[in-house]
């Protein structure tokens, strides 16, 4: 059934569910029909279309590379309908997925350069895969920057693996930076006060201030709130960054994930996109070219 | 499911008709099923049991028009967890709201009743939202049945039902019903209110006259005015139209005061 | 392949389409409305019609439907079967290649079950038509239809001259081949006169050359918030455009809340829903990016045709009397 109706979701039990935060919550999911879970192939920055039946669906990135064939790691925010009933469910419920969708990140042609991951609140999320994956990759890949703005300390996701980065990533050339926006926010504080070098109170923008990032060799990849985009490119213009080599994932209304439904519609006549099919990585070149995609 | 896990429910009229409540219990072939999962506190219109204490759940049908519909407004908000205002009387006032912003209180009282204003200890009819908070609110005068069952199920699945914010002529074109304004030139109010109805005045040839709503923040009434007047109808007779379900509604009530305006000063010359 | 069908055996060709399917053809509804309707008989069926509110896409992409039934505690959901043979009667020229481009998206490589499944049962026949002064096929190019169909039929005096467009097609002519001749020479010129005097016909006039640049100039431009101020947002226009194909999905659950259904129904980007995600943040807020956003889809290629085949449906039935064409001259700086 699911194989010939692109609408038919797959139903994948909950393995394990963990709140990160008090809204957001690590799921581990695994694909039943072993069929299906063989074919579900996905790199990082794709998405699924995520089910509760009554309820409705919600795109959500796939947060982790991909280990098992049968495994699938999503972090879910509660905002909205779909998002509240997905955090209702426990382990041993029953989630409906389609996908993957979308076009992802683009691995191998950053391969041979430097990655500088910049991600706000649960931009993080996405850019989780392209970390993974480096990782497992890792001589393929230069040095890893990653710059990650928080609300506070309560709100980091995976806080243990990255604090653990934090400390120890540059013995595996990872530098880790943080910003939080909350002044009074006391934990984060501390950790400004033990390495004033790598984190910093304010926006996630200010953590350029910290690095030098080397144009020439290096891939941006981006992804937070719609806000954020403008502020972040422009710090990466001022390094005469290459609009080819910055990749942002967006966010838009979707209802199928496969182009049909029409509500990730952006640009204009010249150049119209469809961010579930064409997306949801662009580069700022196609923003350049694309109006109203940041 | 034990007594004690159903969701405590209270339906309850302010100033109304009481049509929404009625509207409850037409839904003969699903009411009985669909009230055994709650554990009713208080519905007027189906049993005089009441009882007082916290509600998960109130519905609450009709206008806040006396001082006393506030106290009781204030009172059930204070003990419900979830308020959905059912009806458009307790949306937006509806019917009774249709002067609002043209003539006092004072005024209607006595223009009707010949009383002094607090005979009644009226106050200008409004919905439940323009004095507490509203969680949810399903409008209709009355209400669709299918619409309320469809929110009373999803609030028992859990989740907040997705209200309706696109207008009438989206219904008539689902349904392929021929447009009676483009086509017959009626006056229909459709391109500005809520859908839900499945578009029901349009399908039998019928112009629709508003009784779900303006859509709140999204109704283009100057609009609806420029199409009516070059349609040959008179102002009078639109602002009327425009007032008997959407009096409380503020574009509705700015374009009247300009156009009273208007007509005063051309009557003055 | 051209052929002729004489006025004389129409009757008894439309007999033999029933045995292929149900059929449906153009009706007249109320004063001045056509729609696409069931028929059966001839009579019923009006092929000088001007246009239908709703085009044909309705019976591929229908209005609203149920893609899946579900029950949550059998892990199972059912689609609805959906068997019925079709053949659509008088589809115009414009409404054929309006089914391409909804081909394209559609039946891409990531097909709608749905939709292949009810374009593979259906038998098309379109009949020609005579432009009114909303119009404009001619202008962007798809006043003809080459493919698309499996029977077209042209009005000539003597009955309809037949062009055959799929084995389907053929397949229909030979098992009826008492009622079919072959087009005679003056048949053929008849044709052509016709031909010609249907271009001469046109009305209005679209000049869609560059028109995505000029859009693509235009997207601060103050057409967008002047037409704006008149439009309702009431999404009419992209319900009877035979090209949107936006749809929305809603969930019901019945009242064991354990099954229920999910279902699609036409949407529309005039609509405040369509660009509205999470937290409230919304990415066309109001009716001026809406109308640059609807304008823009329309004026972009799918699949390298134009998204707009000029039915002029949008401009017939908007209430709020907006004329697609008017504002792309706008946007063209040609008003
Ligand atoms: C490519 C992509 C990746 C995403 N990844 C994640 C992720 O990893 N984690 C996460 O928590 N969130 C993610 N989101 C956002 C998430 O999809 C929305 O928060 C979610 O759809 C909200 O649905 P809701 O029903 O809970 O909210 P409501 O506000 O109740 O939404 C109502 C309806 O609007 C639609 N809708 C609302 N917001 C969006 C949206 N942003 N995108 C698409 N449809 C929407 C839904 O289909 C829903 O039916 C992602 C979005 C996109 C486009
Ligand atoms: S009949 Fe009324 S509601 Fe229906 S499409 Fe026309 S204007 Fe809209
Ligand atoms: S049909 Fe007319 S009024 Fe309605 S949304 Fe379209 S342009 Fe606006
Ligand atoms: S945009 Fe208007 S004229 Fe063009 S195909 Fe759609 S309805 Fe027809
Ligand atoms: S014009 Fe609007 S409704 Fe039509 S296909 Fe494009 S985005 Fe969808
Ligand atoms: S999500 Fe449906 S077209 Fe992109």
């Amino acid at each position: 059934m699911v194989k010939d109706n692109v609408l038919a979701p797959t139903p994948a039990k909950i393995l394990k569910s963990e709140n990160m935060t008090e809204i957001e919550k690590h799921i581990e999911l695994e694909i039943l029909d072993k069929e299906i879970a063989k074919n579900f192939v996905y790199k990082p920055g794709q998405f699924v279309e995520v089910g509760v039946m009554g309820v409705g669906e919600a795109p959500i990135s796939i947060c982790a590379a991909r280990k098992k064939e049968d495994l699938l790691e999503l972090c879910v925010r509660k905002v909205g309908r779909v998002t509240n009933a997905i955090h209702r469910l426990n382990v041993g419920d029953i989630l409906w997925i389609r996908g993957p969708y979308g076009n992802g990140f683009p691995m191998e042609k950053m391969e041979g350069s430097d990655l500088l991951l910049v991600a706000g609140g649960l931009g993080i999320a996405p850019l989780r895969g392209v970390l993974q994956y480096a990782l497992s990759n890792r001589e393929k890949y230069g040095t890893i920057t990653i710059m990650y703005g928080i609300r506070c300390y309560t709100a980091m996701l995976w806080r243990d693996e990255f604090l653990h980065l934090f400390y120890e990533g540059d013995k595996i050339n990872v530098e880790f930076y943080l910003s939080y926006e909350d002044s009074s926010d006391r934990q984060c504080y501390e950790l400004q006060c033990e390495r004033s070098d790598r984190c910093m109170q304010g926006v996630v923008t200010r953590l350029f201030g910290l690095k030098e990032v080397e144009p020439e060799n290096t891939y941006a990849v981006i992804c937070g709130p719609p806000i954020m985009y403008k502020f972040v490119i422009q710090e990466l213009m001022k390094r005469n960054f290459d609009p080819k080599k910055i990749y942002m994932t967006l966010e838009r209304r979707m209802k199928c994930g496969v182009g049909k439904c029409g509500h990730c519609i952006i640009g204009s006549g010249k150049n119209i996109k469809y961010v579930c099919k064409d997306g949801p990585v662009f580069t700022y070149w196609d923003a350049l070219n694309t109006k109203g995609m940041i | 499911m034990a007594e004690s896990e159903k969701p405590k429910i209270g339906i309850f009229s302010l100033t109304g008709c009481g049509g929404d409540q009625l509207m409850i219990l037409n839904m003969e072939p699903v009411l009985l099923e669909l009230l055994s999962r709650f554990d009713i506190k208080d519905f007027q219109e189906g049993s005089s049991y009441k009882e007082e204490g916290e509600l998960d759940i109130a519905l609450v049908e009709g206008s806040v028009s006396t001082k006393t519909d506030l106290e009781r407004l204030k009172e059930i908000r204070e003990r419900s967890k979830m308020l959905i205002a059912i009806g458009d009387c307790a949306i937006s006032g509806c019917v009774q709201a249709m002067r609002n912003g043209q003539m006092s209180m004072a005024e209607r009282m006595k223009k009707v009743y010949g009383v002094d204003e607090d005979y009644y200890d009226v106050l200008e009819p409004k919905g439940l939202s323009s004095y507490v908070k509203v969680d949810l609110e399903i409008p209709g005068c009355p209400i669709e049945k299918d619409e309320i069952l469809h929110a009373i199920t999803s609030l028992l699945h859990g989740d907040m039902p997705e209200g309706i914010d696109y207008p009438v002529c989206v219904e008539c074109k689902l349904n392929g019903y021929p447009c009676v304004l483009v086509e017959k030139g009626m006056p229909c109010l459709g391109p500005l209110i809520t859908a839900g109805c499945n578009a029901r005045c349009p399908g039998l040839g019928l112009d629709c006259i508003g009784c779900r709503g303006p859509i709140p923040e999204e109704a283009n009434v100057a609009a609806e005015v420029k199409v009516l007047l070059e349609k040959g109808y008179d102002e009078k007779y639109i602002f009327n139209r425009l007032r008997f379900f959407g009096g409380n509604f503020e574009d509705v009530q700015n374009l009247t005061k300009k156009f009273s305006e208007k007509t005063e000063k051309e009557e003055e010359e | 392949m051209y052929k002729v069908l004489a006025n004389e055996n129409l009757p008894a060709f439309f007999e033999s389409l029933k045995k292929i399917g149900k059929v449906y053809g153009p009706v007249k509804v109320r004063e001045s409305s056509y729609d696409f309707r069931e028929v059966e008989s001839l009579s019923e069926v009006d092929l000088t019609y001007t246009r239908t509110m709703i085009p044909p896409k309705k019976f591929f992409v229908k209005p609203k439907e149920t893609i899946f039934d579900f029950d949550e505690e059998k892990l199972e959901f059912k689609e609805p079967p959906d068997e019925e043979v079709k053949v659509i009667l008088g589809v115009h020229h414009c409404d054929i290649n309006a089914l391409k481009i909804l081909d394209s998206i559609y039946m891409d490589e990531t097909p709608d079950k749905y939709y292949i499944q009810r374009r593979n049962s259906s038998f098309i026949i379109g009949v020609s038509c005579t432009p009114d002064e909303y119009c404009f096929c001619k202008s962007v190019g798809t006043s003809y239809a080459q493919d698309g169909f499996d029977l077209f039929l042209h009005e000539i005096s003597r009955g309809y001259l037949v062009r055959i467009g799929s084995e389907k097609g053929y397949e229909l002519i030979n098992d009826n081949k008492d009622l079919f001749e072959d087009a005679k020479p003056e048949d053929t010129e008849e044709f052509k006169q016709n031909e010609k005097e249907r271009l001469e016909a046109f009305k209005l006039e679209l000049n869609v050359s560059g028109i995505q640049d000029m859009l693509g100039l235009s997207y601060e431009d103050p057409v967008w918030k002047e037409t704006a101020d008149d439009c309702f947002g009431c999404g009419t226009c992209n319900l009877v455009c035979p090209t949107c194909r936006c749809y929305d999905v809603v969930d019901y659950v019945g009242l064991s809340l354990k099954s229920g259904e999910r279902v699609r129904r036409w949407d529309s980007c005039m609509l405040r829903k369509h660009g509205l995600v999470a937290g409230g943040l919304n990415f066309r807020p109001t009716r001026v990016e809406r109308l640059r956003n609807r304008f823009n889809c329309k004026g972009s290629f799918t699949d390298g045709s134009l998204s707009c085949v000029g039915c002029g449906r949008c401009t017939v039935y908007c209430p709020a009397g907006i004329s697609f064409v008017e504002v792309m001259k706008k946007v063209r700086g040609e008003l």
